[in-house]
């Protein structure tokens, strides 16, 4: 790790040098919102200074990094550093002792930043079932709040926390349920007739239950 | 859920110690670090869960031990000398704790010296891996437990109070691991001079102070280097209700990483889920009251990854 000022495009946008384009527009927004001003991960910190100066290196290495063509000419660029940086090393025998700690400190580069916890989910694609709770799950995983969700199916987002907490009494008939869920299921890339199938398994039983207890009790 | 396969314990025997802390109390470290334990042991690793909270213990509540027999209070008053003792039995199979109930309340920590000596006791016992939930603070009390291990777990929860302390938790624990592996006096009077936020040089950051250090004496730079490598802290964001909250650990992370030079690792998150309050209440952990329970997914998620062999972001090499 460098002080700010010191790091390249990549590690100030802590993405890694083969990062693809949408690592990259990932790794901004995610930037965009951990330095915002009101940012809860990062207004402890920003008193610290150097926030502004910081948007405003992130902002510069997206443009340059978004851009295959600024992209390809600073990948040159670092490379040419890179190797003049270490010619005069000669062969480069005992590297600990001869580089410099700047250097040392930052052996490694630009982590796999969004390390992606999705790996951990593909277990969980594999059991059957879709209850709410599930759905959600896949919806939390992908970054997106009910109210984008919203905004592709027109579903009100009353009905879609329904559905994920599965509070059956208050969605209307199966008919309808089917429809949101199916509009649910596609935004998040599922397999949308499926999902629907095994969610309305679930409501039905649960209606028919409750209906059978009304009767029962009659 | 987990495998049966044994994956992150060493196979040398010695356990694995995993310390649980956050600075902030009621973030739910307990919760966390209770149903993770649990999770591992019914996937047939063999766990002590200890409470290192000797002033507001109930690691034993949460894992569904009403009274327990034993405690860290012996070991602290110096009543019981062999840890082994301390261990009971909880209702989980593979699952033992040591719980820190009945402290003395007019001098309830142990000594450092004797906090030295429970840990290395803890890396003798018989099991795969120890977990070790903190009270809440940063002091040494906590961080001497913190200490155990590079890559100890803090827990967040999605508000301002957390994040803060979170982050004054990490630095303090990344100071006292350095302090602790530099020789020269020098240099560990600039990095106690560091540790003051408001000190007269102008030490803001792990790197202001690297430079301080190489000026002082190079041996030491290195070792610097290599203690602020090796230290990464692993985040757990606790109850989260949206997805911004979710992106929040990664927002920690680079935070992280910008300015304190702490390569903090995102390990999950655990949704909010009213089936955990039920399970706390019911003084069990939810992923055995209810293991299909949408928090008790998130946990074993996270179980899978705490014990999985860590992948170096840059060798890809495994630990």
């Amino acid at each position: 790790m460098k002080p700010l000022a010191e790091q390249d495009y990549y590690e100030t946008l802590d993405v890694a040098r083969s990062a693809n384009l949408e690592d990259i527009e990932r790794a901004y927004r995610l930037a965009c919102d951990t330095y915002r001003e009101d940012s809860l991960a990062g207004y402890p910190v920003f008193e610290v200074g150097d926030v502004e100066l910081l948007r405003e290196r992130i902002e510069i290495a997206y443009r340059i990094l978004v851009d295959p063509e600024t992209r390809r000419a600073y990948d040159h660029e670092l490379s040419v550093q890179a190797s003049e940086a270490r010619a005069p090393v000669g062969t480069g025998a005992a590297p600990a002792a001869a580089g410099e700690i700047g250097e040392l400190a930052d052996a490694r580069p630009a982590a796999h930043v969004l390390a992606p916890l999705d790996a951990l989910d593909e277990l969980e694609e594999s059991e059957g079932e879709w209850t709410g709770a599930r759905l959600r799950r896949a919806r939390l995983r992908q970054g997106l709040e009910l109210d984008d969700i919203t905004k592709i199916t027109k579903v009100n987002p009353t009905y879609l926390s329904f559905i994920e907490d599965e509070r059956f009494d208050g969605l209307p008939a199966a008919v309808y349920v089917r429809g949101f869920v199916v509009g649910y299921a596609g935004c998040l890339g599922l397999d949308a007739k499926r999902v629907a199938a095994s969610y309305l398994q679930r409501y039905e039983e649960r209606k028919g239950g409750a209906k059978r207890r009304l009767f029962s009790r009659k | 859920m987990i495998s049966g396969t044994r994956e992150g314990p060493p196979s040398n025997g010695a356990p694995r110690l995993i310390p649980f802390g956050g600075g902030k109390g009621g973030v739910g470290k307990t919760f966390v670090a209770a149903n993770l334990a649990t999770t591992l042991a019914k996937a047939g690793h063999r766990v002590v869960a200890v409470d290192g909270d000797l002033e507001g213990a109930n690691l034993h509540t949460a894992l569904g031990v009403t009274r327990p027999r034993n405690s860290v209070a012996e070991y602290a008053a110096e009543r019981e000398e062999d840890v082994r003792k301390l261990l009971e039995e909880t209702p989980i199979a593979n699952l033992r704790l040591i719980s820190a109930t009945r402290p003395n309340l007019a001098n309830p920590q142990p000594s450092h010296a004797l906090r030295v000596r429970f840990v290395r006791a803890l890396r003798t016992l018989d099991a795969d891996f120890v977990f070790i939930d903190l009270g809440a603070g940063a002091d040494s009390t906590v961080m001497d437990y913190f200490m155990v291990c590079d890559d100890g777990v803090v827990v967040i929860a999605p508000e301002p109070t957390s994040v803060e302390n979170a982050y004054a938790f990490m630095r303090a624990a990344f100071y006292r691991r350095l302090k602790l592996s530099m020789l020269s006096t020098d240099v560990r009077k600039v990095i106690a001079l560091a540790m003051d936020e408001r000190n007269e040089r102008g030490i803001r950051t792990p790197l202001d102070l690297l430079r301080e250090v190489k000026s002082l004496d190079t041996e030491e730079a290195h070792r610097f280097v290599e203690v602020m490598r090796a230290f990464r802290p692993r985040i757990i964001v606790n109850d989260v209700r949206t997805a911004e909250d979710i992106r929040l650990g990664f927002s920690v992370r680079s935070v992280c990483r910008k300015y304190f030079a702490i390569d903090a690792e995102y390990l999950g998150y655990v949704n909010h889920d009213a089936a955990a309050r039920a399970s706390v209440r019911a003084r069990r952990p939810l992923v055995d009251s209810d293991p299909r329970s949408d928090a008790a997914v998130y946990l074993a998620r996270i179980a899978r990854k705490l014990i999985a062999p860590r992948i170096d972001s840059h060798m890809g090499a495994t630990l």
